[in-house]
């Protein structure tokens, strides 16, 4: 029960997250996504992914739509065009997708025969640690380089480029 | 209480799907951000599914690590955005043809 109310709930809180004019109301409305795809991840026994949901989706990334969002100037975004000249099309792609994802869920004979079992696998948080930090440990060490270069791209991109501060050193620097 | 494999992937497919639709109808660009954002969670979805079906912790490890390239997906992004800006003052897509020939 708890299981169709999550995913009803986040089915139409994406819904409305990709159908409203408000860009502010589309990222509130996925915040909402976001939150019960959290409990989703709890009912699967993710706790740490859960977790992680929360801190990173709805904590930081979430957040940092809404300053770009409040950063800039949206005045013409009301007048503009919400959807482009080939919806239908976009539509029917994901229509589409969806059915051929459905008949391969009701076509495959691995997962037909299962009945939902009593699920006796509570995993902790310890032995996801575990985990990561022995058997994954070269991807963890991968996935922080992808930040640091992500970070510094993010600087480089957003930097404003005046002449001056073209090149080298600073701006403080060559602009007393 | 137990959930069987089949509801988390059909959730999966769905939420996809709608971000999928999302991403080819919507024109503003931080909307599109978003669509990807959505179609990263339903894959996440069916991942920690497939990790509580299998009693294999792989799954939601490997769920980690597709939100960390997330995170770093939308500080560039957003970076792009507003470099975008700077030269000119629109997130429609269909205004944005500088790269066209």
């Amino acid at each position: 029960m708890a299981f169709a109310y999550l995913a009803t709930a986040s089915v139409v809180a994406a819904v409305l997250a990709i159908t409203r004019r408000n860009p502010v109301h589309s990222v509130l409305w996925a915040l909402a996504l976001f939150v019960h795809v959290a409990g989703i991840y709890l009912m699967a026994g993710a706790q740490f992914l859960a977790a992680t949901q929360i801190i990173i989706y709805a904590g930081a990334i979430l957040v940092f739509y809404l300053i770009i969002l409040m950063l800039l100037d949206w005045t013409a975004e009301g007048a503009a065009q919400r959807y482009g000249a080939h919806w239908v099309l976009g539509v029917a792609a994901s229509l589409g997708f969806i059915a051929v994802m459905v008949f391969a869920l009701r076509s495959s004979r691995a997962l037909a025969g299962r009945q939902p079992q009593i699920n006796l696998w509570q995993p902790s948080v310890a032995e996801f640690g575990v985990k990561l930090f022995r058997g994954f440990a070269v991807p963890f060490e991968v996935a922080s380089l992808i930040l640091l270069a992500a970070i510094v791209g993010a600087v480089v991109l957003a930097r404003r480029k005046t002449p001056l501060a073209q090149g080298t050193g600073t701006r403080s620097q060559r602009n007393p | 209480m137990a959930v069987s494999l089949n509801s988390f992937l059909l959730l999966s497919a769905v939420l996809f799907g709608i971000g999928m639709a999302g991403f080819l109808t919507r024109r503003n660009l931080i909307l599109m951000l978003i669509s990807v954002e959505i179609m990263l969670n339903a894959v996440n979805v069916s991942l920690a599914g497939f990790s509580m079906h299998l009693h294999d912790m792989g799954g939601q490890i490997f769920a980690v690590f597709v939100i960390a390239v997330a995170t770093a997906e939308v500080a560039v992004g957003l970076g792009i955005l507003i470099a975008l800006q700077r030269s000119r003052p629109t997130a429609h897509i269909d205004e944005l043809t500088q790269l066209k020939w």
